[in-house]
């Protein structure tokens, strides 16, 4: 690798693993909750 | 295109493409296997959906270990052998998600339900959201990339657009990466409340970016370089500071790296970029007289940085001197092929 292409691994890669870390975090935060089960019906009960 | 020449197939190779092979087919098989045997299918829409998880947690897997081969082989060279055939590793790992994205077609289509497929693409809205964003273009982007870099990854194609630019744009590999994340968070995170999935992205994450940030600290004090003395050539150290066989890599501050290279009692400077896919030649080795390139065996000779015949790639050379006992180096570059190197008494 030359120094320029090393260069631009040393600034992206931090840059490209907190936007990552980031996006991923949120999907996690936002993720709307799980949908309550279905109540049994009568046939079940039984 | 000139100077290109095929590198032809050998014993190495077959049998790296061989694990790579039987690790994808046991992967597949034991996952399916498993969560069929967990969850049994009861349909053919859900064994597509199986496949799909199957091969898109494969790619996913293969992704992080392409991205984790290049600084685990800088920071230990036993990791070098993965690197040696890396690119076929990339093009399988592109099949895998080519045929995972074309399950997902597959699911809609044996449901006649391709329209909402296309409804999901064009969705225009929902690509203003963050919860909700049409997660599949997300996938579709990055296979684009995969199949550009799988495509071009043949060395005809470095030929043809030089290392510098062949390798800036397999760069893109990176953003791929970030993209593929953000595909699945926004996607099967989202639908299955499992922890599997975060997990494993967050695993890979972790790894990837820790590998990267700790192999780019790592050759960030030879890059600062080593001042020159007054006559503007670098210090280097006794002879036996060299490895023998072995190189010792230094830089002028601002400069490109220098591999001083020792054979016994001649020392020769060269790049430390080769000039196959500016791989660091001074992380090699020299074998049977000749200086080898780490990452694909490309062989120079000490003595004028050529390749040996039929072979015709040059690397620069610098002028070496032995003053006080102490190896310098030039870091003004001759022109490539430039006999330079000397040969050095050795104190026991």
């Amino acid at each position: 690798m030359r120094r320029p292409h090393r260069k631009a691994h040393r600034m992206i890669w931090p840059v490209l693993a907190l936007a990552v870390l980031f996006g991923f975090a949120m999907t996690l935060v936002l993720r709307p909750p799980a949908e309550p089960a279905p109540p049994p019906t009568q046939e079940q009960r039984r | 295109m000139s100077g290109y020449v095929a590198v032809g197939w050998n014993r190495t190779k077959y049998i790296y493409d061989g694990i790579l092979i039987a690790g994808v087919v046991t992967y597949i098989a034991a996952f399916m296997g498993i969560e069929a045997w967990l969850h049994p299918p009861k349909a053919q829409p859900e064994w597509i959906d199986l496949r799909i998880k199957a091969l898109g947690t494969c790619a996913f897997l293969m992704l992080t270990i392409i991205l984790s081969i290049g600084p685990l082989a800088r920071l230990d060279p036993r990791f070098l052998p993965l690197l040696y055939n890396r690119r076929h590793f990339g093009v399988l790992m592109f099949l895998v998600a080519a045929v995972h994205a074309w399950s997902m077609v597959e699911w809609f289509w044996v449901q006649d339900a391709l329209p909402s497929l296309v409804d999901e693409f064009t969705a225009w809205p929902n690509y203003l959201k963050f919860i909700g964003f049409p997660f599949k273009a997300l996938g579709l982007v990055a296979l684009f990339i995969f199949f550009l870099m799988a495509s071009t990854s043949h060395d005809y194609w470095l030929a043809v657009l030089k290392p510098p630019v062949w390798k800036a744009l397999h760069m893109a590999v990176y953003a791929a990466y970030g993209i593929v994340v953000i595909h699945v968070s926004l996607g099967a995170v989202q639908r299955d409340r499992g922890l599997f999935l975060p997990i494993l992205l967050g695993t890979s994450l972790a790894i990837v970016a820790i590998l990267h940030l700790i192999a780019g600290a790592r050759g960030r004090p030879i890059d600062r370089g080593i001042a020159a003395n007054s006559d503007g050539w670098i210090p280097i150290g006794p002879p036996r500071s060299i490895p023998d066989k072995g190189a010792k890599i230094v830089a002028a501050p601002g400069g490109e790296r220098i591999a001083v290279f020792r054979d016994g009692n001649e020392i020769g400077a060269i790049t430390n970029v080769c000039a196959h896919q500016n791989g660091p030649v001074g992380e090699g080795k020299i074998i049977d007289g000749l200086i080898t390139c780490p990452w694909h065996g490309y062989q120079y000779q000490l003595k004028n940085g050529c390749a040996p015949p039929p072979f015709t790639e040059k690397l620069p050379t610098y002028r070496v001197r032995l003053k006080g006992g102490i190896v310098e180096v030039d870091p003004r570059a001759l022109p490539a092929g430039t006999p330079a190197s000397v040969k050095v008494p050795l104190k026991a």
